[in-house]
């Protein structure tokens, strides 16, 4: 799916908290105050109960989808695991996001290092094209390539569906890289090149290990908006079977509670490496969480 | 960067000049290459196609704008972009502003609900949706039990059950630029305003919202554009009763094939959404120059 311009979205993520007079009960009266809160939690319930509802459904012995569940087991985890097909597609997804992620994340980060580091004419406008699949539908791009696959007979290729892939996943990696390098200070790269070492030693040898805690986070945000993406992969990957692909087929078809299984070990996997991540890079954490705005 | 540019004091070193090129091309070239030839060349392309039958035609935007359907079918979709919008506003305002007046350790904890659903596939979080929204789900059950109905109601596949779901993939694209704009308002600015006594509402319509109104309508069309390329959300919750553009394009493509037709819909779908696009972003320049 598109994403949002991050431009508007970035700052959340440094601003200086406000001071401490500012509470709302200063600016608004105690009615509308009741009002606000009551609506913001009601938003931020309704955000998060698809994410709480799948996980108990996830355990239920049921067919039918009722919540609670009126039994448990683990029937649906085993639906999947024995399920050839399913764990076909788990490779499938796998194999994708890891090849298109680490294409994403080598054209991305060193495009966003010229985009930083140098002045030209004409960058903005090559910004704005490499940032231009986050607001153009992604069933525009499908089409498009639709067209120009079936041409070249890469429909239902590896490569095909990888190229497309990459090409939603490169302005997540060229927006986090972006910020992470202004960030960076540029005066240790002149002394690097002061003492004579080429632009790629400056690369590979400065900025890659100052800045790996943003490397990981775009990486994993590439690899996570490749395994979720199901439009492209849906026109472009032919009879190969993805996991999100082969869950919108099972649902337009009928009710599979196998996905709930699935929908879990997803939402664990991520959360967990998330988690991970924070753990790892403190620093990088609060960037993690805003990367994907 | 060409040699007979303006005598810029770069000028007088070209070895350096040329050294500078040379490094902005290795860094910016292998990505604008890939995205020439992968995304700019096969979305002209389809701006060709859309044009060809083989020879040049208008056709197939004639036959979009005659044929009932399509017109149907995208005044549906505009509808209930709009509908998304103003759910967005009415839900995403309140819980941005709510966020700007917490503490700061709450605040972090539901910003990071917030953001948590954008880390889980919309697929997971629209399949949720039909155990909720379902004959046999929590909603119905709930309000049978209330008594408030007699026999479930149809929530889920048709239109309401699809604008549960855009909300509910669309809010914190709409929440998070908004509450980012919100916190760097001055308090200072409220503050005078009381002390000059202005009653509490009269400072938040007169002095707090006007300051918010770009955001919220940069946030606004934000959310208008995204519904509009929705395909996932009306395919599963809207049971396929609920066409919208981007369900009428994958028709196109894989079932009656009319590439043509397909690729002139795209077209029309991608000039809409830059379009709106510009106009967000010229709004929210405005708002922060």
């Amino acid at each position: 799916m598109a994403r949002p311009d991050p431009a508007s979205a970035a700052p959340s993520g440094s601003l200086p908290p406000s001071p401490a007079g500012s509470r709302l009960d200063r600016s608004v009266g105690r009615v509308e105050r009741g009002l606000v809160v009551g609506l913001g939690v009601f938003a931020v319930v309704f955000l998060m109960l698809p994410v709480a509802i799948v996980i108990p459904m996830s355990f239920s012995g049921e067919q039918l989808l009722t919540f609670p569940p009126p039994s448990l087991s683990l029937r649906w985890y085993d639906s999947f695991f024995s399920d050839p097909r399913w764990l076909e597609a788990l490779a499938n997804s796998a194999v994708v996001a890891l090849a298109s992620s680490l294409l994403a994340l080598t054209l991305g980060t060193l495009a966003a290092y010229g985009l930083v580091r140098h002045r030209f004419i004409g960058r903005a406008a090559l910004e704005a094209n490499f940032v231009a699949p986050l607001i153009i539908p992604p069933i525009i791009g499908a089409v498009a390539l639709y067209i120009v696959f079936a041409k070249v007979g890469l429909l239902g290729s590896y490569l095909g569906l990888v190229i497309a892939h990459t090409i939603i996943t490169t302005p997540y990696v060229v927006l986090v890289m972006t910020v992470a390098i202004a960030g960076f200070d540029e005066r240790i790269e002149q002394v690097a090149r002061s003492l004579g070492a080429k632009e790629r030693t400056i690369f590979c040898r400065i900025l890659v290990p100052n800045l790996s805690s943003s490397i990981l986070a775009s990486w994993m945000l590439a690899f996570v908006v490749s395994f979720d993406e199901v439009i492209l992969t849906l026109f472009l990957f032919g009879n190969r079977e993805t996991i999100p692909k082969r869950m919108i087929t099972r649902l337009e078809l009928q009710i599979d509670p196998t996905i709930t299984a699935i929908a879990t070990m997803l939402i664990v996997f991520t959360v967990g490496a998330l988690g991970l991540v924070y753990f790892l890079v403190r620093r990088s954490g609060r960037s993690l969480l805003d990367a994907r705005h | 960067m060409t040699a007979n540019a303006a005598p810029l004091p770069i000028e007088r070193y070209p070895r350096r000049r040329a050294r500078r090129a040379r490094r902005v091309a290795a860094a910016v070239g292998p990505l604008f290459v890939f995205m020439l030839v992968a995304f700019n060349l096969p979305i002209l392309l389809m701006l060709g196609w859309s044009f060809s039958n083989p020879t040049p035609t208008l056709n197939h935007y004639a036959y979009f704008f005659e044929v009932p359907i399509y017109l149907r079918v995208m005044a549906n979709t505009l509808r209930i972009a709009a509908i998304t919008v103003l759910c967005c506003v009415l839900l995403g305002y309140p819980l941005a502003y709510w966020l700007r007046g917490m503490a700061p350790r709450p605040r972090l904890f539901v910003l990071a609900m917030v953001v948590l659903p954008f880390w889980i596939s919309i697929l997971i979080r629209t399949y949720a949706w039909i155990v909720i929204l379902g004959n046999n789900g929590l909603v119905n059950r709930g309000l049978l039990e209330l008594g408030v109905i007699s026999a479930p109601i149809g929530i889920l596949y048709n239109e309401l059950g699809v604008i549960v779901g855009t909300v509910n993939v669309l809010l914190p694209f709409f929440v998070l630029p908004l509450y980012a704009s919100m916190a760097r308002i001055d308090d200072r600015l409220m503050q005078a305003a009381r002390s000059l006594g202005a009653p509490q509402r009269v400072i938040f319509w007169r002095v707090f919202f006007p300051l918010t109104t770009p955001a919220l309508a940069a946030s606004a069309i934000l959310v208008f554009i995204l519904t509009l390329g929705f395909y996932i959300t009306p395919a599963v919750l809207g049971g396929g009763r609920v066409p919208m553009i981007a369900n009428a394009i994958e028709l196109l493509i894989n079932e009656l094939p009319r590439w043509e037709l397909a690729a002139a819909i795209s077209t029309l779908l991608m000039i809409a959404v830059i379009a709106f696009y510009l106009v967000a972003r010229w709004v929210r320049r405005r708002g922060t120059a």
